[in-house]
């Protein structure tokens, strides 16, 4: 039992992953600041206050309504907009109360509540029909700002939304690879080297049929992520191009090993293209992909995800996704192997029966 | 928790009404069911493949 | 490493290098029916795409019919087995080469050989298809990137040809071993073209050209590395 620790604790974790995509929920965000094209009069001033429209996705601001606080910033200036009415938790109209003259056209939008805390919509609100002038500055303000008080949630992605559950589903699924093609890679080495007989072949041919596995799964669980947030099953994106090449050129060893048959020669030619198969790998998914530019989320240099994109509920998740796949794969390799060994044997032990 | 989802159906039908109406459970509830199932299947698999390799050594020394 | 332990034959030398190059352009330029075969297949597939495009092609259509035909050209000028590939020949050679300056020899051989399909092509391909979003200076540019890219694909398929015959398999093998391992080249090579066509200065996309030599180079040492452990019986 206690070897067998961590075959358990690979399906605990997975168990554990699955209950956290599908329980924990989203924390809140804004969509986006519509012009409406109304305006209001205002009271102290002869000047209309243009009127927008604010939504916000799962947001609280139908509670504490008074203390919601609009800012928009560039670079160092900061202006508050005024709330006109908050109509439900996350729509309200907003008075845009600024200066005829701005020193800049395309301004942040802040949001500060006391249940969601800060929230930030990036060039949330451009206005094309002011004044510009750079050297402007705009009078200081004061802002009481509030923590947020919210339950354990995966952060509010822009596009991505509800979608950021698939990244413990997807992602591991190339790291499991990884793991897997690297174990063929080292089994292929030691069978250069060392000869003797045909156990490392077997290795390495296990590896890379459950690796394979593993890649088809991050091709199937990636294509319907790109499904729902890109409206393709399929793009034109280095990451994408990289990741289906790869399994392709495993697949082109299996087809190397089918059309074999003498098993020597079979190990020895098939190690020789699972090493030429694994350099392609990094350089398709570990060096390309950082020279061009992707659309794949995590990008600015890394290709799997970004660091900064990934908050303490998304790590509480994906860490254990990750360990959960990889052992689960490996688990599954080490059936394979002792399956093909005993294949093997049996078909031995039969033959020299005659 | 009910008012974040009631928010969540009117910003996103499909998302809030599968995290809404209790859909969500019902499909971990099948993702659980079906991994342990394949757990189960895995373990059976290799305990039997390790009694196979057993039998077959035992055989092979009767034999030698 | 015991790859040495079948051929028990000098170590790797610069003559026998050298003689081996000399002796597969020989042979090459003995039988012409087969390089007149390459030849004709290169303009073949490009008056094809002249007529399939027509001569005013847009520069995204250009540059991946360009590549498309010097990719089909270099799998077809590889398909042919050697003579020397024959197990009866192979197993005598193994007594008198070493199989390294056999494997530089065919990389040379189809280096040399693809970098002369390339012009015919290159030539072919402005002659047909027309050369609008070429200036001199960046047809210069574009050539030289068509060049790194046919020894980048010689220094693979030199490997991957005796990797196929060795399977016996036939030219669908090659395809299905060469073309997924090719697909970095071709994508970095069509990077490169399109940054030419549309005027990006050269020190901007040269990186493409160092990526391209840095792949040949992997592939060639890789070549150079595991060919014997192919060879050998």
């Amino acid at each position: 039992m206690g070897h067998n620790i961590w075959k358990i604790g690979g399906f605990a974790l997975i168990a554990y992953v699955f209950v956290m995509v599908f329980t924990v929920p989203m924390g809140p965000g804004l969509l986006e600041l519509s012009n409406t094209g109304n305006a209001t009069t205002q009271v102290d001033s002869d000047r209309p206050l243009p009127e927008y429209f604010l939504t916000g996705f799962g947001t609280h601001w139908s509670s504490q309504p008074d203390q919601l606080q609009v800012i928009v910033r560039s670079k160092t200036n900061l202006s508050k907009l005024e709330v006109i009415e908050v109509i439900d938790d996350t729509h309200a109209r907003i008075g845009v109360s600024l200066p005829y003259s701005l020193p800049s056209k395309s301004w942040d939008v802040l949001i500060n509540h006391p249940i969601d805390g800060t929230l930030l919509l990036e060039n949330g609100l451009f206005l094309s029909d002011r004044f510009i002038d750079e050297s402007l500055t705009l009078p200081a303000i004061s802002i009481v700002e509030f923590e947020a008080k919210l339950p354990f949630h995966f952060p509010y992605q822009p596009r991505i939304l509800e979608t950021i559950r698939n990244l413990m589903l997807h992602v591991p699924m190339w790291f499991t690879m990884f793991v897997l093609m690297g174990i063929a890679f080292v089994a292929s080495i030691k069978q250069l080297a060392t000869a003797r007989n045909l156990a490392e072949d077997e290795k390495s041919e296990a590896a890379v049929k459950v690796g394979l596995l593993f890649g088809f799964l991050g091709l199937i669980t990636g294509s319907f992520w790109a499904r729902f947030t890109w409206g393709a099953w399929w793009v034109d994106d280095p990451q994408l191009n990289g990741a289906l090449v790869t399994v392709l050129v495993y697949s082109g060893y299996m087809v190397l090993r089918n059309s074999l048959d003498n098993a020597p020669l079979r190990a020895r030619l098939s190690a020789v293209y699972n090493l030429f198969a694994f350099i392609i790998l990094i350089i398709l998914l570990m060096v390309l992909p950082r020279f061009t530019e992707s659309l794949h989320p995590g990008k600015g240099g890394n290709p799997g995800f970004n660091s900064y994109d990934l908050d303490s509920a998304l790590r509480a998740a994906f860490y254990p996704a990750v360990i959960g796949w990889i052992f689960i794969g490996i688990w599954m390799y080490r059936i394979n192997l002792r399956f093909t060994r005993l294949q093997k044997l049996l078909t031995w032990t039969h033959c020299s029966q005659f | 928790m009910d008012s974040l989802l009631s928010i969540l159906i009117q910003a996103h039908p499909l998302e809030g009404w599968f995290f809404g109406s209790g859909k969500a459970m019902v499909v971990l509830a099948i993702a659980l069911i079906l991994l342990i199932g394949f757990g189960l299947w895995m373990w059976r698999a290799e305990s039997r493949l390790k009694s196979m390799e057993a039998k077959l050594k035992s055989k092979n020394q009767q034999e030698s | 490493m015991n790859s040495g332990r079948a051929h028990k034959v000098t170590p790797p030398s610069w003559s026998r290098y050298v003689h081996l190059t000399r002796h597969a352009f020989r042979m090459e330029f003995r039988k012409k029916n087969g390089l007149a075969g390459l030849i004709l297949f290169a303009i073949c597939a490009v008056y094809t795409c002249y007529q399939v495009a027509g001569s005013r092609a847009d520069a995204e259509t250009w540059n991946a019919l360009a590549w498309v035909v010097l990719l089909f050209s270099a799998f077809n000028a590889v398909s042919k087995p050697w003579p020397e590939d024959a197990p009866e020949m192979r197993s005598y050679l193994i007594h008198v080469l070493h199989p390294r300056e056999w494997i530089l020899a065919r990389m040379t051989f189809f280096a040399m050989l693809l970098s002369g399909i390339t012009c015919i092509v290159f030539v072919a391909f402005t002659l047909f298809m027309g050369s609008e979003d070429l200036s001199t200076g960046r047809a210069l540019w574009f050539f030289c990137g068509m060049q790194a890219t046919s020894i980048a694909m010689a220094s693979l398929l030199a490997m991957i040809q005796t990797l196929a015959i060795r399977a016996n398999g036939g030219f669908g093998l090659i395809a299905v071993l060469g073309l997924p391992l090719i697909i970095p080249v071709i994508l970095i090579a069509t990077q490169y073209g399109m940054d030419v066509l549309n005027g990006v200065s050269f020190a901007d996309t040269a990186h493409n050209l160092l990526f391209l030599a840095t792949l040949s180079g992997g592939f060639g040492a890789l070549g150079y590395i595991l060919f014997p452990y192919l060879w050998r019986d």
